[in-house]
């Protein structure tokens, strides 16, 4: 290849990739998630504070978690992550939690949409 | 136990049977991986097929166990997505990305993609990318975070250029001790932490961790990380900042929240301490432990009596590469060498395969065990720490031989 086709080459190339280079956008599907409907106080804050930066499945997915651990990932939300939670918001928040998806939930019948835990009791589960 | 319990338990131990160590047949759109609250939507997000959701916003995707019986490559369509932070990026132009390189250096830099691009001659590497929380679903006791199964680690092709050459262009100060990382991902409230990450300046400096933007031959999907991501073999995923846009040469040590709160391992030794106990000192995460997985089989396969069937998988570490691996067809009490494939480098998934031929009818528990270069291996028993990270304990599979 001669001196001058190689720069025309590089010339055309480098323009070709200048007028390949468009934007790149994607359109992502809506989070069809949310929280457990529940007559308890928290529910409401719950999902006001916890949607503003996450969807609902980071509750959901937990293993049977104590109380202890849901009054720490509430605190670690509102003191940590910056989230605008009120002092007096928490208590009730974490009350919901734990009685939602913790380990202070009412019996399957009675928790809405919640699905039962499946999987078989391993040793170690459920003493959170 | 009721009828009513029975039949769902049953019906838990059917779907259970057909679950992989990892994964799970999907009925209609739906995975249950086999832990509590186990069950996983299978959605195709754009420049994705279906994926295990994890959680919607932000997307966090795991892979089908199964993709990784389809070759030691995995597909950038199926390829995991790990994010913090929900205001993460859905549209980037690449001609007005521009790559930032700030703090002690001689000559701070603004590049674009092309002088990214012609800055030094581009590398290849295939590496392993791994989430540092991949398998917490297993942990027993159980730990809180991100419920994964095997299907949040990767292998791909990447292509880009030697961070070193980027920071030698800028020319690091002589007082430089880290660098910094921060991608276009954000929070949604200004005051939750971004998302930043460190490296030690060595590190940075090695040669080896890049500056990515291609992926098995392609550009980078918008949610590993388009335009640009970094690569940083052998180290857990929390280091492959994506979208990154500004490197930040530091004269001190990274104090950000998700180095130092986040993403950190006891210091002791495995970096393990006694299941349910809080660990007295913690360091950050560092690299892969060493891990080998059965993929052509899963939990409940049958396999045909007295004939041979090939058994296949991959297995990896991070960065010494795989010396060999060992397989048990007896739950461990024998192991045998199996054939290990095309070595793709150091930091790729490493393909194995055995003949297995069972002489009884029955359950068979089948092992898969891998050896690094350094002689480091996988325990039979878990190691345990509060954050579900570095799980690499061998990992069983029940067949029945019919």
């Amino acid at each position: 290849m001669s001196f001058r086709s190689c720069i025309i080459t590089t010339l055309a190339l480098g323009a070709a990739a200048t007028a390949l280079a468009k934007p790149v956008e994607i359109t992502l599907p809506p989070d069809p998630t949310r929280l457990a409907e529940s007559s308890l106080p928290g529910y409401n804050q719950a999902t006001t504070f916890c949607y503003t930066c996450h969807s609902a499945d980071y509750a959901k997915m937990q293993p049977t978690s104590s109380r202890t651990y849901w009054q720490a990932t509430v605190t670690k939300m509102q003191k940590v992550f910056g989230a605008p939670i009120p002092d007096d918001a928490v208590a009730p928040i974490v009350d919901y939690l734990v009685k939602t998806y913790g380990s202070e939930r009412a019996a399957p019948t009675s928790r809405g949409d919640m699905t039962p835990a499946k999987s078989p009791t391993k040793s170690g589960e459920g003493k959170r | 136990m009721n009828r009513r319990g029975f039949i769902r338990s049953s019906a838990w131990l059917a779907a259970g049977s057909a679950l992989s160590g990892a994964v799970a047949r999907s009925l209609g759109a739906t995975v249950n991986l086999p832990f509590e609250n186990g069950e996983r939507e299978l959605i195709a997000y754009p420049q994705k097929r279906p994926l295990l959701r994890l959680t919607a916003r932000p997307v966090q995707l795991e892979t089908p166990f199964s993709v990784f019986n389809e070759g030691v490559i995995t597909p950038n369509d199926a390829f995991f997505v790990r994010y913090h932070l929900a205001d993460h990026p859905t549209k980037v132009d690449p001609d007005t990305f521009r790559l930032r390189v700030r703090g002690k250096v001689a000559t701070p830099l603004e590049l674009s993609l092309d002088e990214l691009k012609r800055l030094a001659p581009p590398v290849d590497l295939v590496a392993v990318n791994q989430c540092s929380g991949n398998s917490r679903g297993h942990f027993t006791p159980r730990v809180n975070g991100g419920q994964l199964s095997h299907g949040a680690m990767g292998n791909a092709r990447w292509t880009g250029v030697p961070l070193k050459a980027v920071l030698e262009k800028a020319g690091v100060a002589k007082e430089a001790k880290q660098v910094s990382f921060d991608g276009l991902d954000k929070g949604v409230l200004d005051t939750t932490p971004d998302y930043l990450k460190a490296l030690d300046i060595d590190h940075a400096l090695d040669g080896e961790v890049m500056l990515a933007w291609g992926m098995n031959g392609a550009d980078l999907p918008m949610l590993n990380g388009y335009p640009l991501r970094l690569v940083v073999p052998g180290y857990y995923g929390t280091y492959w900042v994506k979208h990154v846009y500004d490197i930040n040469v530091l004269d001190s040590i990274f104090t950000g929240f998700w180095m130092a709160s986040a993403y950190r391992t006891p210091d002791t030794p495995g970096h393990a301490i006694a299941p349910g106990t809080a660990p007295k000192k913690t360091e950050p995460i560092q690299r892969f432990t060493v891990r080998s997985f059965i993929t052509s089989l899963n939990e409940g396969s049958t396999v045909p009596l007295g004939r041979d069937t090939v058994v296949r998988g991959i297995a990896f570490d991070s960065g010494q590469g795989i010396r060999e691996v060992a397989f048990s067809s007896d739950g461990g009490r024998s192991w045998r060498i199996a054939d290990l494939g095309q070595d793709m480098g150091r930091y790729s998934f490493r393909e194995w395969r055995i003949a297995f031929k069972p002489a009884q009818r029955g359950a068979h528990t089948l092992m898969a065990r891998a050896l690094n270069r350094l002689g480091e291996s996988q325990p039979l028993e878990p190691l345990w720490n509060p954050a579900g990270y570095l799980r690499n304990v061998v990992e069983p599979i029940h067949v029945e031989a019919v």
